[in-house]
């Protein structure tokens, strides 16, 4: 079996990988170690509106609700409103990810793309130093598939990166463990989405909750890894929603368990080799959010590899057209709010309830993590300014070092 | 008998992979969709079972 390019993993950054590469004429293998696309979910499926802009998806069958703001309550629950009143404009949707990663795959497919279930990635296929494809199981058979590209679009737990050389292994601080619950019957009358933070409530993390529709949400929970205990996750989100009026009376129609990666993206490129996705850590370290770098890398990594293949040039120097871009894109932004995060790991509860009264009348323009730092920054103690200076001038050095 | 191995629960594991990117080892894959340590490479450092959201890993003897 001889492809021009392998990917593994049919979540949404391998199926938009695939269906731009796919659309330059590459020949292109998805494989997936499950039995179904988008099955099961692992995700809290909030959107923001950007996606209509791309046009990579169709239709409407994606989308559970939609999303008409946000509401941050610090630990006093004081409330943050970033509202579309003040955006002049819907916020993001609330989607069902298993149809959303369904229509992904199908547009790549329509595009050329063949995808392979049930088949599992178990090792790189090398002569000496050179990636030449990848090994796989299938049932009970073990398959040779051989690709002069190898995307490595295996989600957080990747090993296609390890393989390869890169040390994709997460430090627990750079881990979200994540538990949520669909709750149905539950008393949510608006489209906002809110967000609840706390060293009680979610150490280094948030709770959620996600209207998908009327009387039905996503409520979840993300905390840092560094500061878990076995099952700690699903117990706190237990607590959350026993003590949560409005869902006295509900009822879980679904449970998942998932981890998202807050941290500094790794090297996304190597001879024959591309990481992509959560494999590459394309996640705001701040809100945890990801599909959208998916949707946007995914079509640079489609577009350079296409292009590598009419060139028949697979040298990381070619491929690195892609991580150009992809910094360019959001690779600054990844990095800025890694650093806030850092920072408000060192704050208390006391100074989020502070920061949440001096912003709490705020008519915010825009509802992004970046218009809400630059108020944040404006309200900051001193001391955590001077923090995040030192923090910002170690990172600078290091750069500066490579 | 040294330090408990960890040991996933497969009836409980729902595969979300948190484990498999937090073992500083690789010592951890996925067997059947589910996360299935190798006792060999398992240095018993636990951070595996306590990243796990919903308690499926717990340390046992060998």
């Amino acid at each position: 079996m001889k492809y021009d390019v392998v990917i593994i993993g049919s979540g949404p950054a391998g199926s938009v990988t695939a269906r731009f590469a796919a659309d330059g004429e590459a020949k292109v293998l998805v494989i997936e170690r499950r039995a179904e696309v988008g099955v099961p979910i692992l995700c809290g499926e909030g959107i923001s509106r950007k996606i209509d802009e791309w046009k990579i998806i169709e239709g409407k069958r994606w989308i559970a609700g939609r999303m008409d703001g946000a509401r941050i309550y610090s630990p006093d629950k004081t409330c943050v409103t970033l509202g579309a009143e003040q955006a002049g404009d819907e916020t993001g949707y609330v989607v069902y990810r298993d149809i959303f990663d369904q229509e992904l795959a199908r547009n790549a497919i329509k595009a050329g793309a063949t995808f392979m279930m049930n088949t599992q990635a178990i090792g790189l296929i090398k002569e000496g130093d050179k990636i030449k494809g990848v090994r796989a199981k299938r049932f009970d058979g073990e398959l040779k598939i051989e690709a002069d590209i190898v995307v490595g679009a295996d989600g957080v737990e990747s090993k296609i990166g390890q393989w390869a050389g890169i040390d994709t292994r997460l430090d627990p601080k750079d881990l979200e463990t994540c538990a949520q619950y669909t709750l149905t019957n539950i008393d949510v009358k608006d489209a906002y989405c809110d967000f609840y933070l706390g060293k009680e409530i979610a150490p280094g993390g948030y709770v959620w909750v996600f209207p998908k529709g009327k009387n039905i949400a996503n409520v979840g929970i993300g905390i840092l890894a560094s500061l878990s205990e076995a099952g700690r996750a699903k117990k706190l989100l237990d607590d959350f929603i026993a003590k949560d009026p409005r869902m006295k009376n509900s009822s879980p129609i679904r449970f998942l368990a998932g981890a998202v990666p807050v941290a500094n993206p790794v090297e996304t490129v190597r001879d024959n080799l591309i990481l992509i996705g959560d494999a590459a850590r394309h996640v705001d370290p701040i809100t945890g959010g990801g599909l959208t770098h998916c949707l946007e890398g995914g079509k640079i990594a489609g577009e350079v590899i296409a292009k590598a293949v009419k060139a028949k040039n697979f040298s990381q120097g070619f491929l690195s057209e892609y991580e150009t871009r992809w910094k360019e894109a959001f690779g600054q932004k990844i990095k800025r709010n890694y650093l806030v995060k850092e920072l408000m790991l060192d704050m208390d509860d006391k100074t989020f309830n502070k920061l949440a009264n001096a912003l709490k009348d705020v008519k915010f323009e825009e509802i992004s993590t970046h218009s809400l730092v630059k108020e944040v920054a404006k309200h900051l103690p001193i001391s955590a300014k001077l923090n995040a200076l030192i923090k910002y001038r170690k990172e600078i050095k290091e750069i500066k070092k490579k | 008998m040294g330090k408990p191995k960890a040991n996933v629960d497969k009836k409980k594991c729902l595969a979300c992979g948190g484990c498999i990117s937090v073992c500083p080892q690789d010592a951890i894959s996925w067997i059947g969709n589910k996360a299935e340590v190798n006792p060999e490479k398992c240095i018993s450092c636990a951070i595996c079972i306590r990243t796990c959201p919903i308690g499926a890993i717990s340390g046992e003897g060998y």
